[in-house]
């Protein structure tokens, strides 16, 4: 076990840096510069400026200098936000992508999974082929399109809740986004707890423990959950990730302050720093969430056993 | 400032399918198919008396990238700083400019000095008096090369200015001084009648320069924060909010009604929910593509008028096809049906151009001939212009036009080129490039025919005219008339106003006269706003103020 960790730990590290390399050379090749406007300046503000961000020295020695800052977990200024740094902007970002995909992924977990379980055992009846219709159609509908129908019914028509923004600790401003994040999540949980409540049903140790007499709900409670949970675990890693890097739609559509919208803004501002940062944190929380997956695996299911 | 196409405006490409779906989402639901049950929007009733909660919530198009004035870029900071700082001139309810911190000024004859005389009532946020010295503060720090303003340029007009900020003479040379406390000297290169609207710009807003060297670039944090204007910063979330209060010291605090103005930087798809949701009563901007949905829905909400700004092409005058052919440049021009693209393509927002410079008070615009032309009388010259250019059916004009990327473009774009191509036969492909990219193919003079928009940084024409003066910057065709910068020559050096604008208007029959741009389309201001927000107008900078505004009673959002 520890050695399966050490392992990954010092392969997670080399990964890193081809993610924090790949980005901050993809970025410096586009064209057109952070501080370019139409107007374009005196040359000597543009050398004052180009000083102030080290933008006057070679890129290798900017790219080792942003390594070194990285090594001390300083992401450097933005570029777009003058005198504001990018941990400034993840650490107020962040949070606001934490809850929101929480809850969203909450959400899908225990609607999803009960659905999923639920048709699974009324298997071509109409609880099953009611909700996965309705699994497909959350599936194929992207939240571009459920975030606005969400804001039109219950803001604009009903007014029963506000049609975007954020307030901390207030739940009225958190139930739409949630919903438009969840619904995807929802439907695609419940589709593939299904496949695996129908295999798992189907196993001879299922069959056993029905053959003992037991009731249904110990059967499925003691006996099914734990393997049905498994594919779920290795979809939630890297959706736990992308969720809290942030879902760029819902953030533009209710207005939320979130790093996914800073990582859109970024990118069209070459907003270097902001950019790299936000690549190389989504790279980190994919490697967490993935090892923390396979824990999670070997703990559920006793077939796995880890090794680096 | 301000070329018009600002990226920051737009978010990027990943978004547009999501905007265009909007637009029909609520479009299928709303007012779409006609017959259709609609839904209306709850109706509001307003009533006589002022509103308990003067909280007004403002959209902007997005978040500053800083609140420091001199280091101001962007048009939606422009918009919250002029709510914040006050400078030696402000504006108006209607857009016009008003005495500020400057109770009274005189000009010397030849319109080359200035002295303004400060209120002495007029204090900063925490007490201190202003004074001349720190209107000297703030344009000193503005043209001083260390302080990185990336449009320092806009002093220009003052003497020593662009030494100064090209690093040629000391800081301390810059043509301004101050005799005493309540009083500013300015020297001017040239008469320039326009500077009261440059003195009300942030660039020229003073500074409260303890506060600045205290806390260095941290002074625009809110917990730091000193101006001078009839608000001040009280919170600050990037991406999500500005939220200022009204300043109880300022000078004239009794007549400012807001408490406090919250502005929201949102896309402008975003800004249409929130408003019909009545969470915000003033959106900055809505979709072009929106114009008639929204006017059928929302009525009187829907304000539009004249906004200084001109969407034009350029052509690239170092190489062919257009530097030896001015038949094919006037061919291109007449072959545009412009009321098909402001009538069909805009739907009636905004006005056709058929010459540089958008209607402005005082000044003659002068449109070419042909504008007055019947289509036929008009198409049947440009085909024969584009024949005496050397172009027929089977040797046609093959080049492409580019643009920045953006949806509410690309219809424009479309439609210029159909017609190019059945009124001439020419062949011209639209190409659209990401704002930036474009940006440095222009400054490396790579595209041949590309959009040129500009929005004016003051309502005067010469802000339009320099685009195509020799050796100017942002002149991306590199245009070169000597008989044209002449004309502009001398009107910079003419104090007397009108005279000034005959020589302008010489310049733009000129430039009508040689086909160097195509104008296209003028700019239209364009808001939502709610029947309960009272004291504001449109004006021709789009630049409405908060501290006229204030809300009525009302029942609904």
């Amino acid at each position: 076990m520890l050695k399966f960790l050490a392992g990954r730990l010092a392969l997670a590290v080399p990964t890193m840096l081809v993610i924090a390399t790949l980005a901050f050379g993809l970025l410096h090749a586009t064209p057109g510069g952070p501080f370019d406007t139409a107007k374009r300046m005196p040359p000597e503000i543009q050398r004052s400026i180009e000083a102030k961000y080290h933008l006057d020295e070679p890129v290798w020695r900017q790219y080792l200098r942003y390594l070194g800052d990285l090594a001390h977990g300083d992401f450097g200024p933005s570029f777009q936000y003058r005198n504001t740094s990018v941990n400034e902007l993840i650490r107020s970002g962040l949070p606001v992508d934490a809850v929101i995909g929480s809850l969203a992924l909450l959400a899908a977990m225990l609607v999803g999974g009960c659905v999923g379980t639920v048709a699974a055992l009324r298997r071509n009846r109409w609880l099953d082929h009611g909700p996965m219709f309705l699994a497909v159609l959350g599936i194929s509908i992207p939240v571009f399109v459920t975030g606005p129908l969400l804001i039109l019914v219950f803001a604009v028509q009903l007014h029963w809740l506000p049609s975007g923004d954020w307030r901390w600790g207030e739940i009225r401003y958190l139930l739409l986004p949630v919903t438009a994040l969840a619904l995807p999540y929802v439907a695609y949980v419940a589709r593939v707890a299904r496949g695996a409540a129908i295999e798992v049903f189907a196993s001879p140790f299922i069959l056993t423990a029905r053959a003992k007499g037991l009731p249904t709900r110990t059967v499925v409670l003691r006996h099914a959950l734990r393997p049905v949970l498994l594919p779920l675990v290795s979809f939630l890693g890297p959706a736990f990730a992308s969720v809290l890097t942030g879902s760029i739609v819902i953030e533009s559509v209710f207005g939320l302050p979130g790093i996914g919208k800073y990582f859109l803004t970024g990118a069209i501002n070459r907003d270097y720093t902001l950019v790299v940062g936000i690549t190389v944190l989504y790279g980190a929380l994919i490697i967490a969430f993935n090892l923390l997956a396979d824990l999670c695996y070997a703990w559920l299911d006793p077939r796995v056993r880890l090794q680096s | 400032m301000k070329f018009p196409r600002c990226p920051r405006r737009f978010t990027a490409a990943a978004l547009r399918g999501a905007a265009a779906f909007v637009a029909g989402s609520l479009a299928a639901c709303g007012g779409g198919a006609p017959g259709a049950d609609v839904p209306a929007v709850p109706a509001i009733h307003v009533g006589a008396g002022l509103a308990a909660d003067q909280t007004l919530r403002r959209a902007i198009d997005s978040m500053p990238r800083t609140l420091d004035p001199s280091l101001l870029t962007d048009t939606p900071a422009q918009k919250v700083l002029d709510d914040l700082f006050e400078g030696l001139t402000a504006l108006g309810l209607d857009g016009s400019i008003v005495p500020g911190v400057a109770a009274s000024w005189e000009v010397s004859a030849d319109g080359k000095q200035w002295v303004f005389h400060l209120r002495p009532e007029a204090r900063w946020s925490n007490g201190d008096p202003v004074t001349s010295a720190d209107f000297i503060y703030a344009w000193r720090r503005e043209v001083d090369p260390k302080t990185g303003a990336e449009y320092a340029q806009a002093l220009a007009p003052i003497v020593g200015a662009m030494a100064i900020a090209t690093g040629h003479a000391p800081v301390a040379s810059l043509g301004v001084d101050a005799p005493d406390p309540l009083t500013v000297r300015i020297v001017l290169n040239s008469p320039t009648p326009y500077l009261l609207f440059l003195l009300a710009d942030s660039f020229m807003q003073p500074l409260h320069r303890a506060t600045i060297e205290r806390w260095g670039d941290d002074w625009t944090r809110p917990e730091h924060w000193v101006s001078n204007g009839p608000f001040v910063v009280k919170e600050v979330v990037i991406d999500d909010r500005i939220s200022v209060a009204k300043n109880p010291l300022y000078w004239d605090a009794t007549s400012v009604r807001p408490t406090r103005v919250d502005y929201f930087p949102l896309d402008t798809l975003t800004q249409v929910g929130r408003f019909m949701a009545g969470d915000i009563q003033f959106a900055s901007i809505f979709p072009n593509s929106q114009f008639q949905w929204l006017k059928s829905r929302l009525g009187a909400q829907v304000v539009t008028g004249p906004y200084l700004g001109i969407s034009q092409m350029a052509v690239n005058m170092q190489g062919p096809p257009f530097a030896m052919s001015r038949d094919l440049r006037l061919a291109l021009n007449l072959a545009l049906d412009r009321r098909i693209l402001a009538d069909k393509v805009r739907e009636g927002l905004q006005p056709p151009a058929f010459s540089l410079i958008p209607p402005l008070p005082g000044y003659r615009q002068q449109l070419p001939e042909w504008a007055s032309w019947s289509d036929e009388r008009r198409h049947a010259e440009a085909r024969r212009l584009y024949a005496a250019a050397g172009y027929s059916a089977a040797h046609p004009l093959r080049i492409q036009v580019d643009y920045p990327t953006n949806e509410d473009n690309r219809d424009v774009y479309d439609a210029i080129t159909a017609m190019w191509l059945t009124n001439l036969g020419a062949q011209v492909e639209p190409y659209n490039e990401e704002f930036r990219v474009l940006l440095q193919n222009l400054r490396l003079h790579k595209p041949v025919l590309f959009q040129d928009s500009w929005i004016g940084d003051y309502p005067d024409p010469f802000t339009f005219l320099q685009l195509f003066q020799t050796g100017f910057d942002q002149n991306f065709g590199a245009y070169s008339d000597p008989a044209y910068d002449a004309l502009l020559a001398a009107a910079a050096a003419e104090p007397d106003p009108a005279r000034r604008f005959r020589f302008l208007e010489q310049a733009e029959q000129r430039l009508n006269a040689e086909g160097a741009s195509i104008p296209v389309l003028y700019y239209a201001s364009r808001h939502l706003v709610k029947p309960y927000l009272k004291g504001w107008q449109l004006n021709i900078q789009d630049r409405i103020v908060s501290r006229y505004m204030y809300l009525l009673e009302h029942e609904g959002r």
